[in-house]
């Protein structure tokens, strides 16, 4: 599993030459992302863009969140609007209480994770279609509530008082450590027994339980995860929007881009959300200036497109090209 | 209360209960013979609605008679979805995340294509009959209410002929059965699912020109009618016709009520709180409960 | 000797049909016990309901003197009940060696360290071990069902539930897997053996329990079974196979 994983590419006893080529990849390549990634604000391209990469970055750490429970555990989440939401309006509320930035993300995530018990106990008992559904209407019912609720401003939304002075590279650097933990994140879960027990449990969950997995325990652990990065992303975006409201954070739409990601880029692998949330933030980037009336409509068949012709993403489109390579190469060798 | 007014009510909540029964009735098909939770009925209700719109302002048809006409072209259409694009995916004896997901897809493009061509203002069909109510004794029922529960009703007893006494329908019932079963006796798979597709979206088209005429509409307009749709069929345990009668009744009565009790904005909540019950008290619907019940006959 | 297992009047009603009907048995420790049947008398939804994955309508079961009757798979495999499946169940994407390692580091007394060794063990055992990295969805039935049995013994059940697991295997491949059952039972686990070729039961199992539309029908030595006049009923033109 292991580095293979890391990279999202099987290999299946290649010979030698290839496997240490893609170890050397699959570590050298997420380094020199992050360098460059790094890098951006210093060489002075304009606040435009680096808005959109840290709108990009903060999409990928929500687009790696869900990957948790939808890509490794299989459990296909419509509703995590919720915590993305619950993460703005808590980070909102405690910055403006006096609490330091850092402290109010993680008290974000502690209240999103949380939730995501409260929302998991009783609908993990639900089979496929039905957990689905339900996402959806948990989803919703929040953000009806929070539209009514008084205290934080209903409708007409809430606004932060940041006493700082706004400097955009600190939130830039911030969104970018947050989503170097979201991957790292994902690594270890990944690796550990608890990603033994997501993979099982998204294949065949009966027999899963059928060979000592708690499937419920399981889960509920990862959901919690799932959400806590969620909603971190959503504070940071919320401290240097300074305001949110209701049909902003939590709308519907925001669960349908953090689900979208994924699977554009490839569900259930470790890289596939990030470049998932690249190429979304990318093209949504470009819609909402060229075509805003189109927004639901690319996306739309875009997705429609991915299900039809390529369920594995941009990582599966990868995995074939690199397997076509492989086998045009040792071809070559023979003759 | 009095007596009158109860009797108002309840008598407002089977009405409605009728045109709510419609609704869903074409995603029960679709589950049942394909396994597939069609997410995209939300866009065919609201393309319905327009379709009885257009029909009305464009080319003065009675609405009714545009429900009417509903069927066959929203038939054709879902015919046409599934040859497009569904009958592409796999399916199985379990829903699929596959599914799920195109349908989702192409939800969202319809509700895109509803935008472009449509714009988001609210529209409404107006006809004498909308305004309009028949009185016997203390009890008054709207026009427009009556009209559109003769229509519902007559649709879903046409469609319980169509299951009982056409090939087709037997053929659709053997598949929600057991599919391979089916084959095995006979049953062409691939046709059937075409079909049962198109009279689902049939359903989803007409039941959107119905609801037309009772609600004003946009084309967000499919979202909270889907969810009711979802709580109806959860509540009847996806796959029977029964359980989609008694699953629009009690949410029809449910939402009718309520209103005795809370303010009127929060009636949307009604069926995301039934929803999340339903879901967890009754994970089988109420077919489930009924099904268990005859072990004790 | 107290028996490892005490099913005192299972029963398991689907709807209106009762698919387990009053079955009461014991298996004592270091048994091999063969459950045997017609098709539809009940066998898998037995295995089932001891091993966890139904629950029983009414009656009970005790294992090891603790009651089992309602528990989760996941807890009987911690009590030490681990089960194959007759339909295999393999988790498609893994490798071979992985299913088995879900097996080992969840089922009794997990460690980490040095499962993939242990687990090719296993499928040595069973004799896949030249599988051990392929992905499960391209196994034939035979080796899933092999696979199926690596799986169940990587959980280091005390009692051990196998459904049909010589269906599909060749004549050698099935005695390879018979005295394996018998290695293992020496070795001190229980195995309840459900399976549909009766030379196979016959040959290895005492005692035997036949049952046919949910219930007991007999329960005895092999030979006894055989001579059971309900018994040839149920299985009328089958006697000549044994």
């Amino acid at each position: 599993m292991g580095q293979e994983a890391a990279v999202g590419v099987k290999d299946g006893g290649g010979n030698a030459g290839s496997s240490s080529v893609s170890r050397f990849v699959s570590v050298v390549a997420p380094l020199l992302l992050l360098a460059s990634l790094a890098a951006v604000p210093l060489v002075g391209p304009g606040p435009n863009i680096v808005r959109l990469l840290f709108m990009t970055l903060t999409l990928v750490t929500a687009s790696v969140g869900w990957n948790l429970i939808g890509g490794f555990a299989g459990q296909i989440s419509f509703g995590f609007a919720v915590f993305y939401g619950l993460g703005a309006y808590t980070t909102a509320l405690s910055i403006n209480g006096g609490i330091p930035p850092a402290i109010a993300f993680l008290l974000g995530a502690v209240v999103a994770a949380v939730a995501s018990l409260l929302i998991g106990l009783p609908t993990f008992r639900l089979k496929g279609p039905y957990f689905a559904i339900a996402t959806i209407g948990v989803s919703e019912a929040v953000r009806v509530v929070m539209m009514n609720v008084p205290f934080t401003g209903g409708a007409s939304g809430y606004r932060i008082i940041d006493k700082t002075r706004f400097v955009q590279s600190h939130h830039y650097y911030t969104a970018l450590v947050l989503a170097a933990l979201a991957v790292g994140i994902s690594i270890l879960v990944r690796r550990s027994k608890l990603g033994l027990a997501l993979t099982a449990i998204r294949e065949d969950q009966d027999a899963a339980s059928d060979l000592g997995v708690n499937p419920f325990i399981a889960k509920l652990a990862v959901h919690a995860l799932a959400a806590a990065l969620a909603a971190a992303a959503g504070g940071v975006y919320a401290r240097y929007s300074l305001f949110i409201d209701p049909d902003g954070v939590f709308a519907f739409r925001n669960g349908i881009a953090i689900l979208l990601m994924p699977i554009i880029g490839g569900v259930g692998t470790i890289w596939g959300p990030v470049i998932g949330a690249f190429v979304y933030g990318l093209i949504h980037e470009e819609v909402v200036a060229n075509f805003p009336q189109a927004h639901l409509l690319i996306f739309g068949s875009l997705l429609i497109l991915i299900i039809l012709f390529e369920p594995g993403g941009v990582m599966g489109l990868l995995q074939k090209f690199l397997r076509f390579v492989r086998a045009r190469s040792s071809v070559g060798s023979h003759s | 209360m009095s007596a009158a007014d109860f009797l108002n009510l309840f008598i407002a909540a089977v009405l409605l209960a009728g045109v709510y029964a419609a609704m869903s009735v074409g995603m029960t098909i679709i589950y049942g013979v394909m396994k597939i939770v069609n997410l995209a009925h939300a866009g065919f209700l609201m393309l319905g609605a327009y379709f009885v719109f257009e029909a009305y302002d464009r080319f003065k048809i009675d609405p009714l008679l545009g429900v009417l006409l509903a069927f066959p072209v929203f038939f054709l259409l879902g015919m046409g979805v599934h040859w497009l694009l569904v009958r592409r995916i796999a399916t199985s004896d379990q829903p699929t995340l596959t599914s799920l997901l195109l349908l989702f897809g192409v939800w969202l493009v319809l509700q895109n294509l509803g935008y472009l061509i449509w714009g988001n203002s609210d529209r409404a069909i107006l006809t004498p009959r909308t305004l309009s109510s028949i009185e016997i004794g203390p009890i008054s029922f709207p026009t427009i209410r009556l009209a559109v529960f003769v229509v519902a009703v007559a649709s879903l007893v046409g469609l319980e002929f169509v299951l009982h006494k056409t090939w087709f329908g037997r053929s659709v019932r053997a598949l929600m059965q057991n599919k391979e079963a089916g084959q095995i006796v006979g049953v062409n798979v691939n046709r059937t699912a075409q079909i049962a597709f198109g009279v689902g979206i049939a359903f989803a088209g007409a039941a959107g020109g119905l609801l037309a005429m009772l609600y004003s509409f946009n084309p967000d307009f499919g979202a909270s009618f889907q969810l009711r749709a979802f709580v109806i069929i959860v509540l009847g345990g996806l796959e029977s016709f029964g359980g989609v009668a008694v699953g629009s009744l009690i949410l029809a009565l449910a939402e009718t009520f309520v209103i005795l009790i809370l303010p009127a904005s929060y009636q949307p909540a009604i069926a995301f709180s039934l929803l999340v019950v339903a879901l967890i008290v009754l994970p089988e619907g109420i077919a489930g409960l009924w099904a268990k019940r005859r072990r004790w006959a | 000797m107290a028996p490892i297992l005490k099913l005192e009047n299972l029963t398991r009603y689907f709807a209106a049909l009762a698919a387990v009907k009053d079955v009461s048995f014991e298996i004592e420790p270091g048994g091999l016990v063969g459950l045997i049947g017609p098709n539809g008398a009940g066998k898998t939804t037995l295995l089932s309901l001891v091993a966890g994955s139904l629950k029983p309508t009414s009656g009970k079961i005790e294992f090891e003197g603790r009651n089992l009757a309602g528990a989760k798979s996941f807890q009987a495999v911690r009590a030490g009940v681990a089960r194959t499946h007759q339909i295999p169940k393999p988790f498609r994407t893994m490798t071979v060696r992985e299913n088995v390692e879900v097996g080992l580091r969840f089922g009794r007394r997990e460690k980490a360290a040095g499962a993939t060794k242990k687990a090719e063990e296993f499928l040595d055992m069973v004799g896949i071990a030249a599988l051990a990295r392929r992905p499960a969805f391209l196994l034939s039935v035979g080796d899933l069902k092999r696979l199926e049995l690596a799986r169940a013994l990587a959980a280091r059940p005390t009692l051990l539930l196998c459904d049909e697991i010589c269906s599909g295997l060749t004549e050698t491949e099935s005695g390879l897997i018979l005295r394996l059952l018998c290695d293992i039972r020496r070795a001190g686990t229980t195995i309840l053996y459900v399976e549909h070729n009766l030379r196979a039961i016959m040959s290895v199992c005492d005692p035997v329990i036949v049952m046919n539309y949910g219930q007991k029908l007999a329960e005895g030595p092999p030979t006894a079974v055989q001579n059971d006049p309900s018994v040839i009923e149920a299985y009328i033109g089958k006697k000549a196979m044994i």
